[in-house]
């Protein structure tokens, strides 16, 4: 083969399924969404998300409560490299995460950023805990990485 | 946030979400900014390296996107090749049985690539006719003077 021609062959298990640029996508699809169509139609767009895609979730929070949530999350933070403690105690789950992977990767690869990024939270674990029965808060500063989620059966009051 | 193992299929609802609010248009009128906003570090490889830099830009991606592929830059020959014998994004869209994926989900390689190489004086086909079965085929060639 001449030296002038290059091949890279790769098949699916080579490699990790991690691509952390997808986050920078959805950034912009953020951004995007409210500035053409303004922020409502974002947390429609992102509620949608989380009712069509996170089914799976949803069918396991049903049946298992809460400790579902706290499995998924801690999945991904074990993933992505983030940082995050988490308590279930008395019915409510809280999430207090110290180190965003995706917000850490978005500045520290100088990527376009939203201050608007962490409605993906806000909206997905809404529409997940509503389609399965149960509230949510989430308590966050933008560009900052941290933000406390807590989680509890609708109509328990908790918070 | 969501991992970045869960974008594909958010991104997918995105196209769906759009077309409902504005039919096909408002779906390519997304992935015409997307291209023109977020594609930077193609452009700039591309600029910088012609072929070499669609080499470099995609190795990158498509290794952490885990796909299936291979990859070939000849350049006595100026042409540059991705066969993708499984594509890692709609292979996942389709593999979920609770998804349901855009019906147009492979255009939007089309149009976000096209539209950054072409403006460098690059050729840029994909054949898509084989993407219900995840798989594609990516040539770029540069233009002779």
């Amino acid at each position: 083969m001449s030296d002038k021609i290059k091949v890279l062959d790769c098949k699916q298990y080579d490699n990790e399924y991690l691509h952390k640029d997808f986050h920078g996508a959805l950034c912009y699809a953020i951004k995007y969404l409210d500035e053409k169509y303004g922020p409502d139609t974002t947390s429609e767009y992102l509620e949608q998300v989380g009712r069509a895609t996170f089914t799976p979730l949803i069918e396991e929070l049903k049946k298992d409560g809460l400790i579902a949530l706290e499995r998924h999350f801690k999945r991904i933070f074990k993933l992505e490299a983030g940082h995050a403690e988490f308590e279930l105690q008395n019915g409510q789950l809280t999430i207090t995460v110290l180190k965003c992977p995706a917000i850490l990767h978005l500045l520290t690869t100088k990527q376009l950023f939203t201050e608007r990024y962490c409605q993906t939270t806000v909206n997905i674990n809404k529409a997940i805990c509503e389609a399965a029965g149960f509230e949510c808060s989430c308590d966050y500063k933008p560009s900052e990485g941290c933000c406390v989620q807590r989680f509890w059966r609708k109509g328990e009051n908790k918070k | 946030m969501i991992s970045c193992t869960e974008f594909i299929p958010a991104y997918s609802e995105l196209f769906k979400f759009l077309e409902q609010k504005g039919g096909k248009a408002a779906v390519i009128s997304f992935w015409e900014h997307l291209s023109d906003a977020f594609l930077n570090n193609l452009r700039d490889l591309a600029t910088k390296k012609g072929l070499a830099g669609c080499f470099e830009y995609w190795s990158h991606s498509l290794s952490e996107e885990a796909a299936d592929f291979k990859m070939t830059l000849d350049e006595e020959n100026n042409l540059f090749t991705i066969e993708m014998r499984k594509c890692p994004s709609k292979g996942r869209l389709m593999e979920a049985k609770h998804l349901k994926p855009y019906h147009a989900y492979c255009e939007h390689c089309d149009l976000l690539y096209r539209r950054v190489l072409e403006p460098l004086g690059f050729e840029y086909n994909i054949d898509l006719s084989n993407c219900d079965k995840a798989e594609c085929k990516l040539v770029v060639r540069k233009k002779c003077k």
